[in-house]
């Protein structure tokens, strides 16, 4: 990868959130903790899906990944 | 993992095997694939049903099933261990408690797993229970929510148990939600209510009650669900806002991220209590209601003062 494609990265993360707002991201290699902590959520309180797939908090998304992230809670 | 498949950088592996992980689990601290978690889930649930005797020989189980994730999970964990008891069945029952823009889904998501596994599924209605719909009763009084749909739903989910000839009621509640009523009860201040048990030896009056996930974690739980296809999508319940297992809800999942294990602890102080107290010196001998003759702990059972409240 030449300093060019890393100062002005080509790839886009789209990150789906629990009320089903997308959020478009650069694509940079991220921890999935990092990325819900940037957002504010509870890791406890989700999961998250990285191209439909399940995945734990501690993986990592980059390029660009679908990132899903499902709220658990649902009351009744 | 299978080739050609590129694990991420950063990722980890199953603990038990080279697939790619879905969930990280602590308690022990590990990492596990979708096999895996259904495997691990499926047995605790069974070792907890073991261990505590929660099902005998020729029982009826009625589940508690909203339709919403614990309860389809619960109702799936049964209907496989099924074959493995002697004579026992199981019936799904769902209260439709008459939340708009949010029951309905829920009851046609329940219709549909009843279907698929091929269990009994009976619905009955607050409307048949009190005549009325929740939304109808609540006009006025929302933030009492939680508390009138839970004593109303007992009462429902007793009511059909019993016309369903059912021995054992069990229902979804969580790791979560008890570390919750066990955070819940102490905020309140109610001893009796901490330390009352719904474990099958309860009372003879009431048709015991059990808990098969309560050491499964609500995540873990999600999760089983998501990797089979099977998770619920869902609307929340619009009245959850107002109830105070909201917020410590939220208090203790932030405690337990910081702090893992957190909620264990919290059930686990409890059981210690539980064994150490005299429940017969802190709880109300329990009564006949002076009016439907239920067994209650005062004059009158709370359905019938709730009634009375409600002017039903």
């Amino acid at each position: 990868m030449n300093g060019h494609a890393q100062l002005f990265p080509t790839h886009t993360m789209k990150i789906i959130l629990p009320d089903a707002t997308i959020q478009e991201v650069p694509g940079d290699p991220a921890s999935l903790l990092v990325i819900l902590d940037r957002l504010g959520i509870n890791p406890a309180e989700v999961i998250v899906s990285r191209n439909g797939k399940l995945v734990p908090e501690d993986a990592v998304a980059r390029g660009d990944d679908e990132i899903r992230i499902i709220r658990i809670a649902h009351g009744g | 993992m299978k080739p050609g498949e590129d694990a991420p950088a950063g990722a980890e592996r199953c603990s038990l095997c080279g697939e790619l992980p879905v969930i990280r689990m602590s308690g022990p601290d590990r990492h596990l694939c979708a096999a895996h978690l259904i495997a691990d889930l499926e047995e605790r649930a069974a070792r907890t049903i073991r261990e505590r005797e929660l099902v005998r020989p020729h029982d009826r189980i009625a589940v508690a099933f909203s339709g919403g994730k614990d309860s389809t999970a619960l109702l799936i964990i049964l209907s496989r261990l099924l074959p493995a008891w002697d004579d026992v069945s199981l019936v799904a029952i769902t209260v439709d408690e008459g939340i708009a823009g949010y029951r309905d889904d829920t009851i046609r998501a329940a219709e549909a797993v009843t279907k698929k596994l091929d269990i009994d599924h009976v619905c009955v209605s607050f409307t048949d229970l009190v005549g009325d719909d929740l939304d109808t009763l609540l006009v006025g009084r929302e933030t009492q929510a939680c508390s009138v749909c839970g004593i109303l739903r007992r009462k429902a989910l007793s009511q059909a148990a019993h016309n369903a000839g059912a021995t054992k009621i069990a229902t979804g509640h969580n790791l979560d939600d008890e570390a919750q009523s066990v955070l819940m009860n102490t905020l309140r201040g109610d001893l009796p209510r901490l330390v009352r048990t719904s474990d099958a030896d309860s009372h003879d009056c009431f048709i015991p009650r059990i808990k098969p996930l309560a050491d499964i974690a609500e995540k873990e739980i999600a999760a089983y669900l998501f990797v089979q296809d099977l998770f619920p999508f869902l609307p929340e319940c619009p009245y959850t806002r107002h109830a105070l297992r909201a917020e410590v809800r939220s208090m203790l999942s932030s405690l337990e991220q910081k702090h893992p294990g957190t909620m264990r602890n919290l059930i686990r102080s409890k059981r210690t209590i539980e064994k150490q107290v005299d429940r017969s010196a802190i709880s109300e001998p329990l009564r006949c209601c002076l009016q439907c003759g239920d067994p209650c702990s005062g004059e009158f059972c709370q359905v019938c003062m709730l009634r009375k409240s409600l002017g039903k």
